[in-house]
Parts: structure tokens; sequence; C-alpha cells
């Protein structure tokens, strides 16, 4: 592999929005969850979520357009065009339409529409519909809408595969590139966080809460009880390599091999053997950084981190390993960041920390990073662990560390 | 690289007018309509009340009462397609070959019925069952599907809505041709729920009476529900294992009309360009296309573009190639749609069979094609099937009879 790099990226996050405060806000080790003020969420034990700041939309979308717009559809429409403008590609002047695409990981984006329609539907019957609503109500609405603002006419989808649905639309947009349907890939996982959606994930008793060791998202951490919901936009330029290396572009890093496993029985096995594929077929043994979908879930996090032990037996406790999820929570599309993360990871030679970290557990037997800390980082393994059973590994390398 | 043949080797459906592919192909083969009174929900204060719903349904017969407190009417739906097509590709749960398959699987409006219903205590002061929301996340069938049939390769769901499961095809067939896997189970499902019927209805597409495609008279969709499967195989393998192949899918095209959330471009400059692209990527002329499965919901504007997008493609031609529209038999099946399509693209092929545009009568002054209003017996070597979406996704795909070349 190896012939798809990224050379652009666009983060909106609870972090704060473009990558630059996306970066200090994640190596400097902000937790970007706090107290929702957004709802209300007094019927929950759970009250944080990693909510989005600094985003104006006005800064990147027409004043008339932003009114017509859900918010999933904002950030989409901003990070894209954040990541198109740092990989210098103007769609229509540097590349064709046609040979543009952009694939998106949408959570539940929608989710905010449907309710308030089907509200309208059960509080004021059939007769009083609001058409603005409905069209937005579709998960692909995200991608579509930024397609419409961004001109981008090529291949256009819109994927979801619980947790590692950033990671599926990442692969579907490799695919496309790999199998030459265009030149330029927009692709990451755009998530926004509802009201409807908080209380589900807290009816469905999967959130962090307050059993005395505070409300946290604490990967990996002993006292873990649960995921912080969070949102935002994490956003990528993708390209053929040998596209970006004649046109002299900035690579940020290489797609050096991926790998899709998945199985209800023996979870560890299947993530290892995710991890094993991607390893594979990238060529190499071991990496310098793996950048953990730990999400602070109790059984997830503990099979994450059997399925690494049960992949890179012998060295495991070498490789430094950090969730940024402990600072931007979980959005179930929150794989876009962590790829953003990865980049700026390797562009910088840090690795940021996994805030609160304090209590090891003995099932997640791995090296956490508590503080930042300066490495050359030339290759990251990057894992997918979802609910329902679909675990995804993607290898990403330097351009110049690994051939 | 070599790019490796994609064959279809099972399938499976569940729609309104047949459970399974012998009674759907049977309701094809005569044109039968499945749209009639919705009452899977009170539909009485909408403008209309017609929907395509699967009758007679007792998902009893399918399963038992335990998986059922966790499955969602689409789930189901897309299990029973999923059972149909392993079992016809003669594929069982232990194929021994897990790895080197995998899943990809279209949805619409995924588990929004049960979640309805959740949300519809809540607002009544209740306190509903959380359970209501496992299969809120669309690709919870997708895992679904992985787990039962032991497939452990990519899964992947697309939610493009209306072209989702033909988009599904295209990706797996894409997996399958670079190597990636050697079998995919792509489709979809949709199950009718408040929110898309209300939702049509805000938007005044919904025709009050069954949907009447590309006809003069017609004024919008008619909803459905089901689910298709098709299992995608790798060519070689296939025929090394002596399949019954069903045909091969010879190209396709996904793209983007970049121009407005839920209407076509009008001209069909763009939707001519993707079936441009889907017939170049077959390496197929458009004179050697034998059958049109058009998207043709039946909305004013939808089938005019389709249209005339045919006519940009077809030129003179255009007249000569038979279209006909699914959705007039089993209504507009959203995240099913396009796999649904593809079944009956299959069929025409297999059968020698094109199955009409039913309820067609007169056409008007720009939709004036072919539109079988009757089905009709004909050689089929080559079909092409369009699915368009909300947001412009459309998607094309180019279907051809195994042994085309030979």
């Amino acid at each position: 592999m190896g012939a798809v790099a990224i050379t652009g990226v666009g983060v909106i996050s609870p972090l704060g929005t473009g990558k630059e405060a996306f970066w200090k806000g994640l190596i400097e080790g902000h937790d970007g969850i706090g107290e929702i003020a957004a709802f209300d969420t007094a019927p929950y034990r759970s009250k944080k979520g990693g909510l989005v700041k600094g985003f104006d939309p006005k800064a990147s979308i027409h004043p008339l357009k932003i009114r017509r717009l859900d918010r999933a559809s904002q950030f989409a429409i901003a990070a894209s065009k954040m990541a198109l403008e740092d990989a210098g590609l103007a769609v229509g002047e540097d590349v064709a339409p046609e040979r543009t695409g952009i694939i998106l990981g949408s959570g539940f984006c929608g989710v905010v529409n449907s309710e308030a329609f089907h509200c309208g539907q059960v509080l004021r019957g059939p007769g009083d519909l609001n058409p603005i609503l409905f069209p937005n109500t579709v998960p692909n609405a995200a991608a579509s809408n930024a397609s419409i603002e961004l001109g981008i006419k090529g291949p256009n989808s819109t994927v979801v595969q619980s947790f590692c649905t950033a990671e599926a639309a990442f692969l579907f947009a490799c695919q496309q590139l790999l199998a030459n349907r265009a030149d330029v890939i927009v692709t990451g996982g755009v998530d926004e966080l509802s009201a409807f959606l908080y209380r589900g994930w807290n009816e469905l008793r999967l959130t962090g809460w307050d059993a005395g060791a505070g409300e946290r998202s604490a990967p990996y951490d002993l006292k873990r009880n649960g995921f912080i919901p969070g949102e935002g936009a994490g956003i990528m330029v993708l390209e053929r390599r040998a596209d970006a290396i004649d046109r002299k572009a900035r690579i940020y890093g290489q797609v050096l091999g991926f790998a899709t496993a998945g199985g209800s029985t023996h979870p560890d096995k299947q993530v290892a053997r995710a991890i094993s594929g991607a390893l594979q077929r990238g060529g190499i043994k071991a990496v310098d950084f793996i950048d953990g979908a730990g999400n602070s879930a109790p059984r997830l996090d503990s099979v994450e981190a059997e399925g690494l032990r049960l992949a890179v037996p012998r060295h495991l406790h070498e490789i430094p390993i950090s969730a940024i999820k402990s600072m931007v929570g979980e959005g179930i599309a929150s794989g876009g960041m962590r790829i953003a993360a990865d980049l700026l990871i390797m562009e910088h030679g840090m690795i940021p920390p996994t805030i609160n970290y304090e209590y090891p557990d003995p099932r997640c037997s791995l090296r956490v990073v508590r503080e930042g800390l300066h490495a050359p980082i030339r290759s990251i393994l990057h894992t997918g662990i979802s609910l329902d059973g679909t675990y995804i590994a993607i290898l990403l390398g330097r351009v110049d560390g690994v051939s | 690289m070599d790019k490796k043949g994609v064959v279809i080797t099972g399938m499976g459906v569940i729609c309104a007018t047949g459970k399974n592919v012998e009674e759907f192909l049977d309701s094809l083969k005569e044109g039968k309509r499945g749209i009639g009174e919705l009452t899977l929900f009170d539909c009485s204060g909408y403008p209309s009340q017609m929907a395509a719903q699967i009758e007679g349904y007792d998902p009893l017969d399918f399963f038992d009462r335990r998986e059922l407190r966790r499955l969602g009417r689409v789930d189901q739906f897309i299990l029973i397609a999923a059972r149909e097509a392993f079992a016809d590709a003669g594929l069982g749960s232990a194929t021994g070959d897990g790895e080197g398959s995998g899943v990809c699987l279209g949805a619409g409006a995924g588990g929004m019925l049960s979640a309805e219903a959740y949300h519809r205590q809540l607002l009544a002061g209740k306190r509903p069952r959380p359970s209501l929301l496992l299969p809120f996340v669309p690709s919870y069938a997708t895992d679904r599907v992985a787990e039962q049939f032991g497939l452990q390769g990519p899964r992947t769901t697309i939610t493009t809505a209306c072209s989702s499961s033909a988009t599904s095809i295209a990706y797996g067939a894409g997996l399958i041709a670079v190597g990636e896997v050697e079998v995919m189970a792509c489709g979809g499902g949709e199950a009718l729920s408040e929110l898309t019927f209300g939702g049509f209805c805000s938007l005044q597409v919904m025709d009050p009476l069954p949907c009447r495609p590309f006809d003069a008279r017609r004024r919008g969709l008619s909803l459905g529900e089901g689910a298709a499967v098709l299992i995608l195989e790798e060519k070689e393998r296939a025929l090394m294992r002596g399949a019954k192949i069903y045909g091969e899918l010879l190209g396709s095209s996904l793209g983007g009309e970049a121009f407005h959330i839920t209407a076509p471009e009008e001209t069909g400059t763009e939707e001519a360009r993707i079936m441009r692209e889907a017939l170049h990527d077959a390496g197929i002329r458009p004179q050697e296309v034998d059958y049109i499965n058009a998207h043709g919901t039946g909305t004013i504007l939808n089938d005019q573009v389709e249209t005339l997008a045919i006519k940009e493609v077809w030129g003179e031609r255009a007249y000569q190639v038979p279209v006909s529209s699914t959705k007039s038999m089993i209504g507009h099946c959203l995240g099913a749609a396009g796999g649904l399509e593809a079944v009956v693209s299959l069929l025409a092929i297999e059968h020698h069979c094109i199955s009409p545009t039913a309820g067609f009568e007169r056409g008007d002054g720009v939709c004036d094609l072919d539109y079988c209003p009757q089905p009709r017996k004909a050689e089929v070597q080559i079909a092409l099937s369009n699915s368009f979406a909300f947001g412009g996704n459309c998607t094309t795909l180019v279907f051809g009879k195994e042994d085309l070349w030979a």
C-alpha cells in the first residue's frame, strides 16, 4: 500500500476550531468536556459532554445559508473547507469537480431534525409539518450540503459503522482513490450531539457518571465507568501519493495499511486480527505510537488492550499509547478527529497525553502517556473499536519515515 | 492491478409483493402492485394513506420472541433477505471463509420505527423501554448479518437515503475487484415509519393514489418497505465452485450533483453524467443496453429529469430502450430500493422478462419513452439501474449476463 497520502486537515472540536486550536488543546492536555448547558441533563445521571467550542459558522458559510443548515452540516462544510484550503486545493481550479469526492462518516447527524420533525407530528399532528426540517433528517445531509457548498461532484457517500464510523468512511475513500474513481477525496467524521441522543446513551447505560471519582472520560483507567458523549468534525483530504508528490503538496502522512475484523465472540481476538492485518499489510512489525480508541467504556477499553497484547505481544510495553477521547469524548464518528490528531502528531513529533489517567487497570496493561512528550513519530497504529463487533485498524506513516 | 470480475450468486428479498425471490418474481411477471392502504400506523391525517406495506407479515414466522426483543422491523427484513440470499448462494453460515467475506448494506431510516415508539411514549410522559433505541444506529443490522453469517471481513453501512443500497453494491464489488475479499453481502433494508411518511407529505411529493411513475397524471411517490440482500462473489471463485450465477456487475458510478438537498438538477445533465460514467466503467456503449431499471419515483420533477437524462445519453435511441420503474409495484423502498431494483435487473436478465411500470397509461410532453406498461418477454443481456437520492447522491449500476463475452 502506501499509495494514499493525506494532504489536508480540518477540525472542529470540543478543544476548539481549526487545527491550531485543536493541537494546542491536545498537547496541553486541555479537557474539552464540561457540564452541558445547551439542554437539560437533570433527568440523567450523566451531566457532561464534549461540545464544540469556538465555532462561528459565519467564518466559512454565507449568513443567509446558515439558518437553513443544521449544525452537523455547518461542521461538515466548515471543516471540509479548512481541509481543502490546508491541502492547497480549490475544487474547480486545481481539481475537477467530477474528480473530487466526499465520503463522510456521520454518527447521528440529522437526529436533531428527526426529533424536531417527529415532535411536530406527535404534538401538532399531520396538518402542520415543517418542510424545511425533513430534508435534513437524512444522515447524508452533512456530506451533501458540503458537496453543494464546495461544488464536489465525484463519489459522494455517507457511512455509519458504530464507533468505527469515520474509520469505515476513511477506508471507503481509500478504495475509491485506489480504484481511480477520483483524484481527491474529502473524508472523515462528523457528529452532532443532540438532547435525544444524549438521552439515548444515558438510557442504554453507556455513559460515564460521577460514582465517586468524578464524571470524566478516563480511557484505560481502573475507575472508568462509561464514555462521555462528544461532537465535532475531523476531516481530511486524501490523494494518491504519486499525485501529491507530483504537485509538491505538503504530505502529512500516508496510509500504510488497514484491516477490518469483526465478530461477537472473542472480540479481543478479532481486534488482534484487525491490528495484525494492518501491520502485515504495512510490512512493519512495530510502530512508534498507538492512537487508542479508548473511550472510557469499561468493557471496550479492556477488549482493545487485550487485542493489542495479542497482536503485539513482545513490544507492546515499549510503545506509547494515548487516547484523545479523554479530552474530546466519544461521538460515534470521532475517528475523524483522531486521524486528524495522528497527522498532527507525526508533524510535530509530539504525543498528547491521555488525561484523567490516574489508576492503572491491570486489564489495560499499556504504556499510557500521561504527560505530553516529544518523540519522533514515523508510524502510528490507529485502532477503531466499536460497540457492535466491528473493529478497524489503520496504519499511518510519514512519507519520509517508512517506505 | 488486474480488476477481478464480480458476479451475483445469491439473492434474497422481502417486499410488498413477495416474501422471497420466487414470489417476487411471479409478481414482477404479472406486474402486480403492492401499494394499498397503510395500516402500520395511523396516517388518517395525511394527504395520502397509500404505501407498499408488507401485508400479513408476522415476525414470529421468522424469529422467536427472544430474538425479536433486540430486532427492529428493518433488522428483521434484512435478516430474512440475508438468510434467503446465503441459502440461495449455497453458502451456509459455516462457510469457513469468514475472513474473506464481508458485508456492506444500505440503510434509510433504519430503526426509526422503534425510535418513534420510544419518542412517542416519552412525549406522552411515560418511561419507554430503552432497548427500543438499540436498532437506532443503522449499522446495527449490518453487524447482525455479519454475526449470523460469520462474515469477518469489511463491514460498512451506507446512509445516503434512496441510493444507499445501490452504493453498497458498488462498494462491495469494488472491494472484491481489488482482491480485498471474495464474498460480500450487499443490499439494504427499509421499514415504513411515520417520520419518513410525514416527511415526504411535508414536501408535497406523495401521490394520494398508488404512484404512477412517468404517467402524465403522476402526483408523487408511494413509500414502500422491505429488504434485498445480494451475494457478490469473485467471478473465478464462483465458477470454480460451480455456483449458480445470476449475472455480473459490469460497472458502476457514484457521484454527487452538488446542486440541491432535495431537487435534482433540472436538465438531467448530472444524472446523464453518472449513467455515462457507469457505462464507461462497464466498457459498454449505450446502444448495448437492453433495459433501464429507472429510479422512477413518480414525482413530477424526478421522472422528467430522469427521462431527459436518458435522452441525453441515448439520443434518438432513447425511444428504443425499454425503461421501467419497479417503484410502481413496490413503492419507494428508500434504503432498500437500489438493492431490490438490482434484483429486478438481474431477474430480467435471467428470465428474459422485463417487469412493467405498472399503472402507466400515457406519458406527457417530456416523458415519452417506452415505459413498458405491460410485462414483456425480451432478451436482456445488459441492464442498467439508477438510484438517485436526496442530497444529489446518484448511483448507477450496470449488470450483464455472466457469459456475455463468451
